[in-house]
C-alpha cells in the first residue's frame, strides 16, 4: 500500500475510533514523518490502518466518557407496564421504559425475549395486551430487515419517506445522501433489491433519521455491516444523542453497554423493568 | 532469540527505555526507534512505539512540541517532564532489583 493511501485510510479509521480531528491530524503527521524518515512500508511499520487506529484509541483511553455528562432533557418516550403474549405464551409482562431527550437506551436480552416486539409496540406497529406507550415528538423507526421497496432506488426512498416528514424532494435526497456518506455508503442508481443486506440496512437507518425525528427506534440496524461501518453506526448514535434525540437501540452486542444511559434487559425476567 | 519472549520482555520495559532515552535529550519517534535498535533491542515498529509515546504523553511523563525538520514537514518532538524523571528514577531502582533477582536465579541454576 502506498503511504498516501495508507495515511488517508488511517485518517478515516481514527475518526471511526472516535479520535478528535486535532489529535488525528497529529497522529497522521507523525506517522507520515516516520514513514518518510525510515522509508519503511506503512503496513510493515504500522500494520493495517484499522489496527493502528485502535491502538491509538487505546492509548488515549478511547472516546472520552461517552455516557452523557449533560442533564437529560424532557421525556420523549414513556412505555408503562407493557404486556404482550402470543397464543397464551407471554412475551412481555409489565415492561416499562422511560427515555429522555439526549439519552440512549439499549434493549438487550436473549433471542425470543421480546426485544423486537417491544420496539414494534413503541413504534405503534404492534398492539399491546396491556400498558401504554407515550411518544412526545416525532418518531423514526429502523426495522431489523425489510422496510425498503424492492423496485425503488435509494434517492426515491429518500424522496418518498422525506415527503411523509414534510421535506421537499431535493432536500430529502440531499440529506439522505449526506447521511449515507456518514455510513461510508454512496448511493448509486441501483434499485433496493440489488443492494446487499448490509447496504439495505444502511438505507433503512438513513430513512429512520430523515426529517430529524425526536425519537429514534433502531432494531439491530447494523446486521451485515462490516466492523468499520459498525463503528460509524455508533458514531451516528452518539451524534444523534448529542443533538438531543431520544434513541432506543435493540442490541445483542454488549460491548457498547457501558456507554449508553439506560439498559432494559428483557432476559432478566419477563417482568423486567428499566434500570 | 525467541520472538514471542522478546516481545513480552519489551512490553514490560519499552516505556522505561523510551523515557531513559528522552532523559538524554529531546527526540522524535524515528530517532528513538533507531536508538532502541542501536542499543540491541531489535527493530521497534512504529505501530508499537507511537502508542507508547502517546501513553507517556497522556500520563504527563513527557511533553511534546512540533519543530520543522531538515527540509521536510514538522516532526513531533518529545521531552521528558519532571514527573517523567521521577518515575524513571523509581523504576530504574526497581528494575535493578528485579533484574538482579532474575539473574541470580538463572545463574544459580546454570552453576549447579
Amino acid at each position: 500500500m502506498r503511504p498516501e493511501i495508507w495515511l488517508a485510510a488511517l485518517t478515516d479509521e481514527l475518526r471511526r475510533h472516535g479520535i478528535g480531528p486535532d489529535l488525528a491530524s497529529h497522529v497522521v503527521a507523525e506517522a507520515a514523518a516516520h514513514l518518510r524518515d525510515s522509508g519503511e512500508a506503512p503496513l510493515r511499520s504500522f500494520g493495517p490502518p484499522a489496527a493502528y487506529a485502535a491502538a491509538v484509541a487505546d492509548s488515549v483511553g478511547g472516546p472520552a466518557g461517552r455516557a452523557s455528562v449533560r442533564r437529560p432533557g424532557p421525556v420523549r418516550l414513556k412505555a408503562t407496564s407493557i404486556s404482550k403474549g402470543y397464543a397464551r405464551r407471554p412475551v412481555l409482562s409489565g415492561v416499562s421504559l422511560t427515555v429522555r431527550a439526549g439519552q440512549v437506551a439499549a434493549v438487550v436480552g436473549a433471542n425470543g425475549s421480546g426485544k423486537s416486539t417491544f420496539l414494534r409496540i413503541c413504534a405503534g406497529l404492534t398492539s399491546t395486551d396491556a400498558g401504554q406507550v407515550e411518544i412526545f415528538g416525532t418518531l423514526g423507526y429502523c426495522p431489523q430487515a425489510g422496510g425498503t421497496a424492492d423496485f425503488l432506488r435509494a434517492d426515491e426512498h429518500f424522496a418518498l419517506i422525506g415527503a411523509g416528514r414534510g421535506l421537499r424532494r431535493s432536500e430529502a435526497v440531499r440529506t439522505g445522501v449526506d447521511q449515507a456518506g456518514a455510513l461510508d455508503w454512496h448511493p448509486g442508481d441501483a434499485q433496493a433489491r440489488h443492494l446487499s443486506g448490509g447496504t439495505r440496512q444502511k438505507l433503512n437507518l438513513v430513512l429512520a433519521g430523515l426529517g430529524d425525528p425526536d425519537v429514534l427506534l433502531l432494531d439491530e440496524p447494523y446486521q451485515g455491516f462490516d466492523r468499520g461501518t459498525y463503528l460509524d453506526f455508533w458514531h451516528e448514535v452518539w451524534r444523534w444523542r448529542d443533538a438531543g434525540k431520544a434513541i432506543v437501540v435493540v442490541t445483542h452486542l454488549l460491548n457498547q453497554l457501558d456507554r449508553v444511559d439506560v439498559v432494559l434487559d428483557l432476559s432478566a425476567s419477563t417482568s423486567g423493568a428499566a434500570a | 532469540m525467541d520472538q514471542d519472549r522478546r516481545a513480552q520482555w519489551l512490553r514490560g520495559v519499552l516505556d522505561l527505555c523510551v523515557l531513559a532515552l528522552l532523559a538524554r535529550g529531546d527526540s522524535y519517534g524515528y530517532e528513538v526507534a533507531q536508538s532502541l535498535q542501536a542499543a540491541g533491542l531489535g527493530a521497534i515498529q512504529g505501530g508499537t512505539l507511537y502508542p507508547v509515546l502517546l501513553r507517556l504523553q497522556r500520563s504527563g511523563l513527557v511533553t511534546v512540541y512540533w519543530q520543522e525538520g531538515g527540509g521536510g514537514p514538522a516532526r513531533k518532538y518529545y521531552r521528558i517532564s519532571e514527573a517523567g524523571h521521577s518515575v524513571l528514577a523509581d523504576a530504574t531502582t526497581q528494575w535493578a532489583a528485579f533484574a538482579g533477582g532474575v539473574g541470580a536465579i538463572l545463574h544459580e541454576r546454570t552453576a549447579r
